[in-house]
């Protein structure tokens, strides 16, 4: 009886035994490491004007609006964005030469920097310019991080007079390419 | 002991990752062992009396990922991090699942009613759980790592998000009787006390962007939101005046102050002949009314985002991005009372017994004086509910008695988990103490770290048969 006891407890060992394992290093601290960087597109600005959405004011200027521009604002994007790329677009249908002045404001409506696109007058083809890309860091990323409103000039440069019948439109398009560091 | 830290480690840390089956192959059907009825109350299991040794009777714990390991994600051999994020975010799928559950048995016990010749059986007994489940949520993953630059026109999944957990304490009594030769029937009925949930198992929505000739924008953006994340036992840790310690208030929560719900498990077996056996269970069929400390979360609506457009010709409008987002797609915080299902479970086996055992002279009798076997082969169907498609895991497996107080039980397992999944238990019996111990995926034990999923079950037992005449 006796041995019989021990014979099993020595059974019950070996088979104990087979729960031994083995495991590799693991460091759970890389986990600090994780850095996201995820670039994200998405729209900035845009407008579709009409010859017949014309005002006129001193200078050749036609229209002026400023808009509440609050994204950074938002802290999240303060800290974590490193680099903002902004892609401008103009399509001119109308027969007169443009400049547009796409103003960064501050909170205090001071202006911070101005992007100018010119564009020529439509000739009767596709007249669309994709300007080349804006790239935002380091001094100019801050800059544009105080950005709070964005001024809209557009103006008119001298030309063939335009009349109540005069058709066409000058559009912009233009979207952001923001890249992050989120730690 | 340091292989001890490091299993430790693993379970901790797929706890905080993933989630796992709780499939318990080796232990199903192994009658020897009383916790056997806790998955089939209509277990062949008899005794005169038992009881678990306390806290010691059933300790377990389920871990399981697909789709990626502990060492893919954690392994010290000098990849980047982030590389290795990214790998798993690129090999992984949203149907991969990471599923923890453990089990702690705080006591049992059970005996039989009715004198010696019945055979009519009551246990019960207290055990805590904690169970956790989450889908790999793949496209909002891509989105955070790398944004949607590359991916225009893909619309990202927010159904990707799936995930739940909850602590809680059971507290069960059951019953099983044995018909006649051929049937044994039982079923028990459970008290769950949960102190802590969360909930989020129904999101949808997308995260789209586009970009198509023609539109008078550069991008076509929307966000379309369903999400919402139900907690229960919870709320109160995220306040700032919280200055508690929630380990212990969820663990006196989860015993003295949970969200109480209840549950069925029933069970029979069956007998075609002597040696051809059926026996088919349910578990958990059964649902907790969440209503202490609760809170829900949602972010639903949609917003189209078009980016800043000047007005040149009427004054301006106010508004902003930022507020017509908040606007369109709001936080909301209610306080509803919900309730959760819990993860059911289904079993079933078919067994053939075969080679009669040698039966030694001092044999502890069990309560009939059947034959008994000494080899057994079967397989097994397991099923589970989760918050998608049921978890299904087919086990084929081979049982042997090595004699009247050794029982062993190897098990070959398909799941999602893997394709190749052994386990082996024991249960052994020296006088009335009885031992078990199983762990499933061998082949992975050469490293546990690289294993998709790893599961164990043991405990003590003091089992009293009948008194030898």
């Amino acid at each position: 009886m006796k041995i019989n006891s021990s014979n099993r407890i020595f059974r019950i060992l070996i088979a104990a035994s087979l729960f031994f394992s083995c495991a590799s290093d693991l460091d759970f601290d890389q986990t600090k490491d994780l850095k996201l960087e995820p670039v994200v597109v998405a729209n900035f600005a845009y407008f579709d004007l009409p010859v017949s959405d014309f005002g006129y004011g001193g200078g050749g200027e036609i229209a002026f609006d400023a808009k509440e521009f609050e994204v950074f604002k938002q802290k999240f994007l303060r800290e974590n964005i490193v680099r903002t790329d902004i892609d401008f677009e103009l399509e001119n249908t109308i027969p007169r030469a443009f400049i547009v002045d796409l103003q960064l404001l501050d909170a205090n409506s001071q202006i911070l920097e101005t992007l100018r696109f010119d564009i020529p007058a439509n000739s009767g083809s596709t007249n669309i310019i994709k300007y080349p890309t804006e790239v935002f860091q380091n001094q100019r990323l801050d800059l544009l991080k105080q950005t709070a409103q964005v001024g809209f000039v557009v103006r008119m440069l001298p030309g063939t007079p335009l009349d109540q019948n005069s058709t066409g439109n000058i559009k912009l398009r233009s979207g952001g390419t923001v890249y992050f560091e989120i730690q | 002991m340091r292989q001890i830290r490091k299993v430790y480690l693993v379970l901790i840390s797929a706890i905080q990752l993933t989630c796992f089956a709780q499939n318990k192959e080796i232990l199903y059907n192994f009658t020897s062992i009383p916790q056997s009825s806790m998955l089939n109350p209509g277990a062949d299991v008899s005794y005169n009396f038992y009881f678990g040794v306390p806290l010691l009777s059933g300790i377990s714990a389920n871990i399981g990922s697909s789709g990626f390991s502990a060492y893919d994600l954690f392994a010290d051999n000098g990849v980047d991090f982030n590389d290795k994020v990214r790998s798993v975010i690129n090999k992984t799928s949203n149907n991969d699942r990471v599923q923890v559950n453990q089990q702690l048995e705080l006591f049992s016990g059970g005996f039989r009613i009715g004198g010696e010749k019945s055979q009519s059986y009551i246990s019960f007994g207290a055990y805590q759980e904690f169970d956790f489940f989450m889908y790999m949520p793949k496209d909002p993953a891509i989105l955070a790592m790398y944004g949607n630059q590359n991916y225009i026109g893909k619309s990202f999944d927010l159904a990707d998000l799936s995930v739940k957990a909850e602590v809680l304490s059971v507290f069960h009594i059951g019953f099983h009787k044995k018909i006649n030769k051929k049937l044994v029937v039982g079923g028990r009925a459970k008290l769950y006390s949960s102190g802590a949930n969360a909930t989020s198992t129904k999101n949808s929505g997308f995260i789209w962007t586009q970009q198509t000739e023609g539109t008078p924008n550069l991008y076509t953006q929307v966000i379309a939101s369903h999400l919402e994340l139900k907690t229960s036992g919870i709320s109160s840790f995220t306040k700032d005046e919280y200055d508690r310690s929630i380990a212990s208030d969820i663990a006196r929560n989860t015993f003295l102050d949970g969200s109480l719900g209840l549950g069925i498990d029933a069970g029979i077996t069956y007998y075609f002949k002597e040696n051809l056996q059926f026996t088919a269970s349910i578990v958990d069929l059964g649902f907790i009314n969440q209503t202490k400390d609760i809170e829900t979360l949602t972010y639903k609506g949609q917003y189209r985002y078009d980016g800043v457009k000047p007005n040149f010709s009427q004054t301006d409008e106010p508004g902003n991005i930022i507020d017509d987002f908040e606007k369109a797609i709001p936080r909301d915080t209610t306080y509803n009372k919900y309730t959760t299902w819990r993860p059911t479970k289904f079993y079933t086996s078919l067994q053939y017994s075969f080679g009669e055992s040698r039966s030694s002279e001092d044999c502890n009798c069990k309560t009939s004086a059947k034959r008994k076997y000494a080899n057994a082969v079967g397989g097994q169907l397991f099923l589970m509910s989760t918050p998608r498609t049921p978890f299904a895991a087919l086990t084929a497996y081979y049982k042997r008695s090595i004699s009247d107080g050794l029982d062993l039980k190897a098990t070959y397992t398909v799941d999602a988990f893997s394709s190749k999944n052994i386990g082996l238990g024991f249960s052994g019996t020296v006088g009335k103490f009885n031992v078990y111990a199983m762990v499933n995926n061998l082949l992975e034990l050469k490293d546990v770290t690289k294993a998709n999923s790893m599961a164990f079950q043991l405990g003590f037992n003091f089992v009293f048969q009948d008194a030898e005449k």
